[in-house]
């Protein structure tokens, strides 16, 4: 297993590298990007001592901008390789720091759609399964299968008109109410907690109907195993059946997806973010996407792509434990 | 209603009978089982599924929505629709006018520039000076300012000499000429001055002192020197005009005349900083007449030349009689309690001169006389009462339908009375309001039968760009997974079939594309396109090609899996066999086995794609404005405010994404199924 965690690890490594190169060249490619705009805005300065020309091609030197793709690459790899992701453009603090200031918020955020989407769709799928063609059943695949096919955008839109213009509940935006600094440290907390609840209501709309219909399809095949018609034949009680033999086993598939999309909780949602203004990563990621802030932006892809990479192999990983009889090779 | 005809029925039975007894038929004749084709297998299997019909019902009503729809509709995407609105507008604007404006009398005369263009100012001193007449010199002529009526002056100009300096002036005293060692001077000769600048000047410029008065130099043209005194008193600058005109000069000043008589000519003072320059005058032409006075006609709108004005201005001297003839008519202009009417030759009043304008608000004259009396009386009242609005009624032109005015058959303009409020403005000006039907852009109109989904902020309508907006959503997601389908079937196809180190490489290549975050890097390419100011239909070419390169991977997966698995069975090693070329097995042989999960795959990616366009199009980084899609109508709705009013805008339109995806993605389902029954346990 260690050998096969080991060889999975490299391979992370070289996709990586390659995905990273993608992103840079993309990056690099910007036709007016932060630089040149950093540069029209100096030179225009009353007492400008350069003109733009001499601002861009300093400002390339001094982002390491000037040495072509591949070398440029090469430089931010190795800088990033030691953990030296260098100071956003947008955001004019350390990528670090920005990250730090953000990232929690997004893992809250993640965390709370999380739980709440596991509470509300594994029960959901085990019961369409056991009803399989009945009513609940075909509710819950409609159901499931219209939340899949919501845009986020639409429902947070949707949210935010019926619970904040016309309920007037909620904040339309931000994280923070207008009195949040009179607030004492639980008040702060209740009302960063308030400003929550759209967000994390949005995520998990559109997130329940893929875990739902994956625990539906699982629990079927559980349900058609042998083992299970073994133990109704033995007389064993239906309640028994489903929550004791059927669902240990369908927790295997559960759990290791679930594992998997753990790391993705960290990766922040974007557009959810953006629009209700949440000042996590996925936030920032997107204004720093739009102004071409290369180090942030670098960063933050590479930090997604990690996780993802993580994140399968926690799946393949996880197999190998919950399940015995996989073996890893 | 057909009748149940017995004997025919018993008749064909037999036939039937006796043909099935005729030919003898086995236990395991094909006739005896009902055989469907796979293809109607499925389709049947299809058909049973309520929610896989109820999808392709719900995507066949969509298509012809989208596709026939604009053939039926009478609008296009980017129509404009305007409206008529009562609004309550600017209708005209009062003001005392204090600038005046200059009309030409003699354009024979050249005048300068500068002195024109300091008229307003020129006048506004002479105000506060209570002048009545005021000379400016220059050269080589001077101009003279008069008062000729209230608010009327006329410019002038006249040949102007300046004959002396009084008070403490730098004089010019003479020219030196350092070769000749002479000075010739400008009016007195001082003595001895040559003697003492031969001994004095020296280099460019500089000064010396003769007799308790410093004079100083600058060198001119050709080895002459300019020299310059300052003097105190009366200064000659010109040829002396006789004994005794010092003395006279003095004493003018003394008087506080602006002017005085010596040897039967006028000489004029005029002050310049702290000294007094004298000059003689001669007989001024006028060149043009300036007044803050305007013309109002009695006719509405009729417009007055400049001729006719300078004409009538030229007429209020109190030299003429005020008969003046303009444009071959003859006038008179009457002076009436101080106010300036002007008559035509048959004795019927013509027009008004007055401070008081009153105009339309875009400057245009074309009001009733009798309104602008009102006004003008209104305003005097609302002065009075010291407030600052007042609100009357009057008549006004009555306006149409459509907004132009209305004409009885003699083409006379028809009235009706109109509530007018007059508001005095911080600038002194007075704004008259009133209601008016304007043509407008008909925006956010809300859902009518001209317009089933209303308007949105641009005019257009939302049910034509829904409709245009669904072929470009439909087309994307079909583009794009054309394209991925056909990237992935090779790249699949290339490393299921081959192994080794050709599958290694290509499914390396797809763990990259795998692990790529798709929306970032769209979102990226979407920037990168703004940034370039790229075509809106360029930017969907892009978005389509983009989205298609991102999106093969998961294809290739597939392809690649189910090959690995076809390739080892018996089909597969007959094909090899029979020595088929290596392309034909498989492009013929292999993928047709494959098509069944692609064709699943693709139905509920068309929904996934279509998904990321709206979104990506309702974050302005996909398809741009004036080009409809699904995600531009909501984003056009975005913001805080339109979002809570016009939500019969984007909830039709988001209901309309969200089922148009759950149609994909049943049909998908339901094609999954019907495919493969085994699944759907």
């Amino acid at each position: 297993m260690a050998k096969y965690t080991l060889k999975r690890l490299l391979y992370c490594v070289v996709i990586l590298f390659f995905v990273m190169f993608i992103v840079y060249v993309l990056m690099y490619n910007m036709p007016t990007g932060f630089v040149e705009q950093k540069a029209r805005e100096l030179a225009s300065r009353p007492n400008a001592l350069k003109s733009y020309a001499e601002w861009l091609a300093d400002l390339n030197a001094q982002y390491g901008m000037d040495k072509g793709v591949i070398l440029g690459y090469l430089t931010w790899l190795k800088s990033a390789v030691v953990g030296n992701w260098g100071d956003s453009w947008a955001w004019t603090v350390p990528v670090l720091t920005e990250f730090h200031n953000t990232v929690w918020y997004s893992f809250a955020l993640g965390l709370v759609s999380f739980v709440l989407e596991i509470i509300i769709a594994v029960p959901l799928g085990i019961v369409a399964a056991k009803k399989q063609y009945g009513f609940t059943d075909y509710f819950a695949s409609i159901i499931s299968m219209i939340c899949i096919s919501l845009p986020t955008f639409f429902v947070a839109t949707l949210l935010k008109y019926i619970f904040s213009v016309q309920l007037g509940w909620f904040d339309l935006t931000g994280m923070q109410g207008r009195d949040y600094l009179n607030l004492d440290d639980f008040g702060k907390f209740l009302d960063i907690a308030k400003h929550f609840v759209l967000p994390s209501l949005t995520l998990t709309i559109v997130s329940i109907g893929g875990l739902m219909r994956f625990t539906r399809t699982n629990m079927l095949e559980v349900l058609n195993s042998d083992y299970v018609r073994t133990a109704r034949a033995k007389g064993v009680p239906e309640k028994r059946v489903i929550n004791y033999h059927a669902f240990r086993n369908t927790l295997i598939p559960l759990v290791t997806t679930l594992g998997g999309s753990l790391p993705g909780l960290f990766g922040g949602a974007l557009i959810t973010e953006t629009l209700f203004a949440i000042r996590g990563i996925g936030y920032a990621s997107y204004i720093s996407m739009t102004q071409a802030d290369i180090p942030f932006t670098m960063f933050y892809l590479a930090f997604i792509s990690i996780l993802t990479l993580l994140g399968n192999l926690i799946t393949d990983l996880l197999y190998a434990v919950v399940d015995p009889r996989v073996r890893l090779s | 209603m057909s009748t149940y005809d017995l004997n025919a029925r018993l008749k064909s039975r037999s036939t039937t009978q006796t043909k099935n007894t005729t030919s003898e038929m086995a236990l395991d004749d094909v006739a005896r089982v009902k055989v469907l084709s796979p293809g109607r297998k499925v389709f049947k299997r299809f058909i049973r599924n309520r929610l896989a019909v109820f999808g392709s019902i719900t995507l066949i009503i969509l298509f012809a929505f989208s596709f026939l729809g604009p053939l039926v509709y009478p609008y296009g995407q980017k129509q404009i629709f305007y409206t008529f609105e009562i609004q309550n507008v600017n209708y005209a604007l009062a003001k005392q006018n204090t600038t005046y404006n200059g009309y030409d009398v003699d354009t024979s005369i050249e005048l300068e520039r500068t002195v024109v263009n300091s008229m307003n100012s020129s006048i506004m001193k002479m105000q506060e000076n209570n002048l009545d007449s005021m000379l400016i010199p220059g050269e080589p002529y001077g101009y003279q300012i008069d008062k000729i009526a209230d608010g009327v002056y006329t410019l002038s100009a006249l040949d102007l000499q300046s004959i002396a300096t009084v008070g403490e002036a730098s004089v010019e005293i003479g020219t030196y000429d350092s070769i000749k060692k002479t000075i010739s001077f400008t009016s007195t000769e001082v003595a001895g001055l040559a003697e003492e600048a031969a001994k004095s000047i020296k280099g460019k410029d500089g000064s010396f002192t003769f007799n308790g008065v410093e004079y100083s130099y600058t060198r001119g043209a050709a080895k002459s020197y300019v020299l310059t005194a300052v003097m105190d008193g009366v200064n000659l600058t010109a040829q002396d005009p006789g004994k005794g005109f010092t003395e006279a000069v003095q004493k003018a000043i003394q008087a506080g005349s602006t002017s005085f008589e010596f040897n039967g000519k006028t000489y004029t003072f005029v002050q310049k900083g702290n000294n007094t320059n004298v000059y003689l005058a001669g007989e001024p032409n006028t060149a043009k007449v300036y007044t803050c006075l305007t013309v109002d006609t009695l006719v509405t709108g009729q417009q007055v030349s400049n001729a006719f004005k300078s004409a009538v201005l030229m007429a209020l001297k109190d030299s003429s009689n005020g008969a003046f003839e303009a444009d071959d008519v003859s006038y008179t202009v009457r002076n009436e309690d101080g106010a300036f009417v002007i008559y035509d030759a048959d004795g019927n009043m013509f027009a008004e001169l007055d401070t008081f304008t009153v105009r339309r608000y875009t400057g245009e004259d074309s009001m009733d006389f009798d309104l602008k009396e009102a006004i003008a009386a209104n305003i005097m009242q609302m002065n009075e009462e010291g407030s600052k609005t007042i609100t009357f009624e009057h008549r006004l032109p009555s306006q149409g339908e459509n907004g132009e005015y209305v004409y009885d058959e003699n083409g006379n303009l028809l009235y009706s009375n109109a509530e007018i409020q007059i508001t005095q403005r911080n600038t002194g000006e007075y704004v008259i309001n009133c209601d008016q039907k304007n043509y407008v852009i008909d925006r956010y109109a809300p859902p009518s039968f001209a317009h089933p989904l209303g308007t949105d902020g641009d005019g257009f309508d939302v049910m034509a760009r829904i409709m245009y907006g669904g072929r470009i959503s439909l087309m994307v997601g079909f583009v794009v997974i054309i394209i991925e389908v056909i990237l992935g079937i090779i790249m699949g196809g290339i490393a299921g079939y081959y192994g080794g180190w050709v599958d290694n490489l290509i499914m390396r290549l797809v763990d990259v594309f795998y692990c790529l975050p798709m929306l970032p890097i769209m979102i990226i390419i979407g920037a990168m396109m703004d940034a370039a100011r790229m075509d809106t239909y360029l930017r969907l070419m892009v978005m389509m090609a983009a989205l298609g390169l991102m999106g093969w991977a998961s294809v290739a997966r597939l392809v690649r899996g189910q090959i690995l698995m076809l390739r080892e069975q018996e089909f597969m090693v007959a094909t090899e066999a029979t020595g088929i070329r290596v392309r034909d097995r498989i492009f013929r042989h292999l993928i047709p086995n494959v098509m069944p999960q692609l064709i699943v795959i693709a139905t509920m990616g068309i929904g996934g794609v279509i998904l990321t366009e709206s979104t990506l199009s309702f974050l302005g980084l996909g398809v741009k404005h004036p080009l409809a899609t699904w995600g531009t109508i909501i984003n056009s709705v975005s913001s805080a405010s339109a979002m809570a009013h016009y939500a019969f805008i984007w909830i039709p339109v988001g209901l309309l994404i969200s089922l148009t995806v759950v149609a994909f993605n049943f049909v998908g389902d339901g094609l999954r199924d019907a495919y493969d029954p085994k699944s759907k346990k």
